[in-house]
């Protein structure tokens, strides 16, 4: 008889078993967002939506928009940083300049959160890098305040993204026809024209995908604004594990959790629907 | 007729574009070397050779694309060689046409115009006369992705040549085509240039639609200029063995002594004999020279066996190669080697079957001669 | 050609600018760690290797990178196992449920860790086995799976599908092809995407923070305990130490199977 599909069972039974222990993983986050709070516990009541009532409060809502905000800024500043560098990495004439670019740029991925966020404390701090060298040239005689502020906070997470979207923007770039900017040029546009009028029309796409991306990665940013933020900026990460780790409100800290994952994947889903008809409109690819 | 309104002085006396040792070198290696070449105003002259022969690079030189590493390019007098390549008028039409995919037609064939900053209406005008040359219209809204190919071979043509440039490149549009198509597109491009007058340099690997197209071709090998002739001169008089095999099908004999004697012309080959010129031949040939001679396939004829006479020579049917309209039939020959015949139809695959001997005619009034050295 | 000239030394300079900005942090921890003073003076006042001592001599340090090895060598290889069977799945088969199966494996790279590390907590109480190596492993598994089956598919993308059907018509039998054909040619995504898996979880934190405990927490998490505690180059020279090692398997993983394959970063 013939085996119509080798290996099947084999290689699915794993990754059914792994969906699904991390499927009820989500769905113990779930299932607490719905349950009661009783202070001075762990242990959790019975089904109640007060937790998702217990969300409409200004204090709350102005985490959830300080959230939207540094998640926005962050995704706008990342672009603009990102573009040159991405662009230089593809367009590079020489090998070990496009190796060299990769190199930095791709790197700063892999060292970890913590070992990031520390660099920056140690960069922006009040006897940090920065002052140091601010005061050493004379610029300034008190240092200036960068820790604890939302400026320190978005400077920091601009560089985590950077990564990524610099990986998102140099694919984008690298599949711009050549052709179609040598054909721009031929026809009489200078080089700053065939940018804005030819390669940054093609590679919209690109900087859509990294803008969203980047927005929904920073919007569960942790460490960060944990650290930096010092507790002065709060976004929806820290207020989940205040509530999780120093009220001890397991129910309230799966709900906001909840809505953290809700607003990555509401992010995403907007992706999908405004590069594809972009794509669509482009007809690019 | 608004047709014609694009329209460059057709055929002027004096030259477009002047090519003067210009030079090209890839690292050590040599992408055009050294090449000369002046193109009158209206000409349509197509560079042709096999692909890394130097002729995209050469048109690339000409757009402003690749910088020579000597020599200088004139275009209507004025020294572009160091002109940015969107300072120089020049159309051209590339071989993915790089029609802008974010763009409609419209915006596409507008685009020069634009970046000219010409008036809204005038770009209006142009753009419609345009569209109307190259029969586009009612396409003037789709996306450049919609079109197929040969309507974008047609946008991408208006596009070139709605910015009235002083010379249109073409780098071998027709090669995306498929093969009716690109019958079609040759007559339109033809019609073309007759009708705007345009300097025309056309680049192909395909010697049939250079054959077809062009006023002059330049044929190239490794960089350096073969030949410049008009197709029937290049076809007929072929300068070195590269540009005769190259164009056409065309069968080498073996080196051999050129004799006058009594005024008659012949070539004597090693272990075969003298062959008989019908005629003293005009180029090529001086007594006790030492030539080849090079001979198309529809110049050597097959003849029955036992037909006698100074150019015959009987061989072994190694292959036949039917090729619808007629047949190439490859025979070995001693002392010459493999010598092909053309012959219309197919009769000759049953009358001479492969392995059977076969006597053939050589008619030399069409033999070119070249110095065997060469 | 000359406004040509300075447009493009603008340029350059902006992204010179930019890579700095990039890189400063990794530099200033750099230049802190062999700094011998205990304040984050700069310039540094000399160059002194006592905070590494302090680093790597610190019990919570080292039990923590122990905890770290352990939960990186389990999680990364089972992800491999996992993962690479996933992909090979995925790249030949069409079945039912596939999209929802796939759309649940590869959540990881979108959920919020946090929210899952609080998952992975809750769920641990439920079994209790809270803050134990299981479900550390797993957690860690679930993370970073995604990037071990991108690069094993990425591979199996590239391999000709006519190479398995001239293999099975000169006679081999579809376990002979998987381990003969497919196997050999996938083993350079497989590697890459282990290592890819073990840097990303070696330096997991914020997930490892929710389901690690004291006696369990791997190296970011006391790392960020220490931070919250103290302020001395510590930190700075086992960061140091990390940023190299890292540094160091990345070289490695492009110059054997070319990262940038791997991440499908494609410049040309």
């Amino acid at each position: 008889m013939i085996q119509k599909r080798p290996f099947f069972i084999t290689f699915l039974a794993p990754a059914v078993l792994t969906a699904v222990i991390l499927a009820a993983a989500i769905f113990e986050v779930l299932q607490y967002s719905v349950r009661e709070f009783i202070p001075g516990s762990l242990n959790v009541g019975g089904f109640t939506f007060a937790n998702f009532a217990a969300l409409n409060k200004p204090i709350y809502w102005w985490v959830l928009a300080d959230t939207f905000f540094i998640s926005l800024l962050t995704a706008v500043f990342s672009l603009l940083a990102s573009y040159p560098v991405a662009y230089a990495l593809v367009r590079a004439k020489r090998d070990w300049v496009r190796s060299a670019l990769v190199s930095l740029s791709i790197t700063p991925l892999f060292t970890g959160e913590i070992v990031r966020t520390f660099s920056w404390m140690l960069t922006l701090g009040t006897d940090g890098f920065i002052n140091s060298v601010l005061r050493k040239l004379g610029v300034i005689d008190m240092p200036i305040q960068l820790m604890y502020t939302r400026f320190g906070v978005v400077v920091a997470l601009v560089q985590f993204s950077m990564p990524v979207m610099i990986i998102l923007l140099a694919t984008a770039i690298a599949h711009v026809d050549r052709d179609c900017e040598r054909a721009a040029a031929n026809l009489g546009a200078s080089p700053s024209a065939v940018f804005w009028r030819v390669t940054l029309p093609l590679t919209l796409p690109g900087i859509l995908s990294g803008i969203v991306v980047v927005f929904a990665w920073t919007m569960s940013a942790f460490s960060t604004p944990q650290l930096i933020g010092g507790g002065k900026i709060l976004m929806i990460s820290n207020l989940a594990y205040l509530q999780g780790f120093s009220v001890l409100n397991l129910p309230f800290a799966a709900t906001l959790s909840l809505i953290a994952l809700v607003c990555a994947l509401g992010s995403l889903a907007l992706m999908k629907g405004v590069t594809g008809r972009i794509e669509r409109r482009l007809a690019v690819n | 007729m608004t047709e014609t309104a694009i329209i460059h002085p057709s055929k002027e006396t004096g030259s477009a574009v002047d090519i003067v040792r210009v030079r090209k070198d890839f690292g050590s290696a040599v992408g055009v070397a050294d090449v000369s070449l002046t193109i009158g105003k209206g000409e349509f002259v197509t560079l042709l050779g096999p692909s890394g022969c130097g002729k995209s690079t050469l048109l690339g030189m000409i757009a402003g694309f690749v910088t020579p590493t000597a020599g200088k390019i004139v275009v209507d007098g004025t020294d572009i060689t160091d002109l940015e390549p969107y300072r120089r008028d020049i159309g051209m039409v590339f071989q993915s046409y790089a029609l802008f995919p974010h763009m409609n037609v419209h915006d596409n064939i507008a685009f020069g115009l634009k970046m000219r900053r010409l008036p809204a209406a005038e770009v209006e005008k142009e753009v419609a006369r345009a569209i109307a040359m190259m029969k586009l219209e009612g396409f003037e809204a789709r996306r450049v992705r919609q079109l197929s190919g040969g309507q974008q071979q047609r946008v991408a043509l208006a596009r070139a040549i709605v910015i009235r440039p002083k010379v249109l490149l073409l780098d071998e549009p027709l090669s995306a085509l498929d093969k009716n198509l690109r019958a079609q597109m040759q007559v339109e491009l033809s019609e073309l240039h007759r009708k705007t007058g345009l300097t025309t340099i056309f680049v192909t690997h395909d010697q049939g639609e250079a054959l077809s197209l062009s006023d002059r071709i330049v044929v190239m090998n490794k960089g350096a200029v073969q030949q410049v002739a008009a197709p029937i001169e290049l076809y007929r008089q072929p300068a070195n063995g590269f540009v005769a095999s190259f164009i056409g099908e065309i069968n080498a004999l073996p080196p051999g002594r050129c004799e006058l004697k009594d005024g008659t012309a012949s070539l004597v080959l090693p272990g075969v004999g003298p062959l008989v010129f019908p005629a003293v031949p005009a180029s090529g040939f001086a007594p006790g020279r030492q030539v080849r001679a090079f001979l198309r396939p529809e110049h050597v004829r097959p003849v029955s066996a036992g037909a006698a006479g100074p150019n015959v020579v009987t061989g072994k049917v190694e292959a036949h190669i039917y090729q619808g309209s007629h047949t190439i039939t490859r025979v070995v020959v001693e002392g010459i080697g493999l010598v092909e015949t053309r012959v219309t139809g197919a009769d000759i695959v049953a009358s001479a079957p492969v392995g059977a001997p076969l006597a053939l005619a050589f008619d030399l009034s069409e033999a070119v001669l070249l110095d065997a050295a060469a | 050609m000359r406004s040509q000239k300075i447009g493009s030394i603008a340029f350059w300079s902006l992204v010179v600018a930019l890579l700095t900005y990039m890189t400063l942090p990794t530099i200033v921890v750099l230049m802190t760690s062999v700094n011998p003073t205990e304040i984050l003076a700069f310039p540094p006042q000399g160059v002194s290797f006592d905070w590494y001592v302090k680093a790597v001599t610190y019990p919570d340090f080292q039990i923590a990178f122990k905890n770290g090895l352990i939960v990186t060598a389990c999680a990364s290889t089972l992800a491999l196992i996992v993962g690479s069977a996933f992909a090979w799945l995925i790249h030949h088969y069409e079945f039912r449920g596939r999209g929802l199966l796939e759309g649940v494996l590869w959540s990881p790279l979108i959920i919020p860790h946090f929210t899952l590390g609080f998952g992975f907590l809750l769920l641990g109480g439920a079994f209790g086995v809270q803050q134990g190596y299981v479900m550390i492993v797993l957690a860690h598994m679930v993370l970073v799976m995604p990037f071990v089956t991108r690069a094993v598919h990425v591979s199996l993308a590239n391999i000709d599908p006519a190479l398995a059907r001239a293999a099975a018509n000169l006679g081999a039998s579809p376990f002979q092809v998987l381990t003969r054909v497919t196997l050999p040619l996938v083993v350079p995504g497989m590697a890459g995407g282990w290592l890819i898996a073990a840097v990303l979880s070696l330096t997991e934190f914020t997930a490892s923070l929710y389901v690690t405990g004291s006696r369990t927490q791997t190296l970011p998490v006391a790392m960020y305990n220490y931070i919250r505690e103290y302020a001395d180059p510590t930190v700075s020279a086992i960061s140091a130490l990390l940023i190299i090692a890292t540094t160091l398997i990345m070289l490695v993983a492009d110059r054997t199977i070319g990262l940038r394959r791997v991440l499908a970063i494609d410049t040309h």
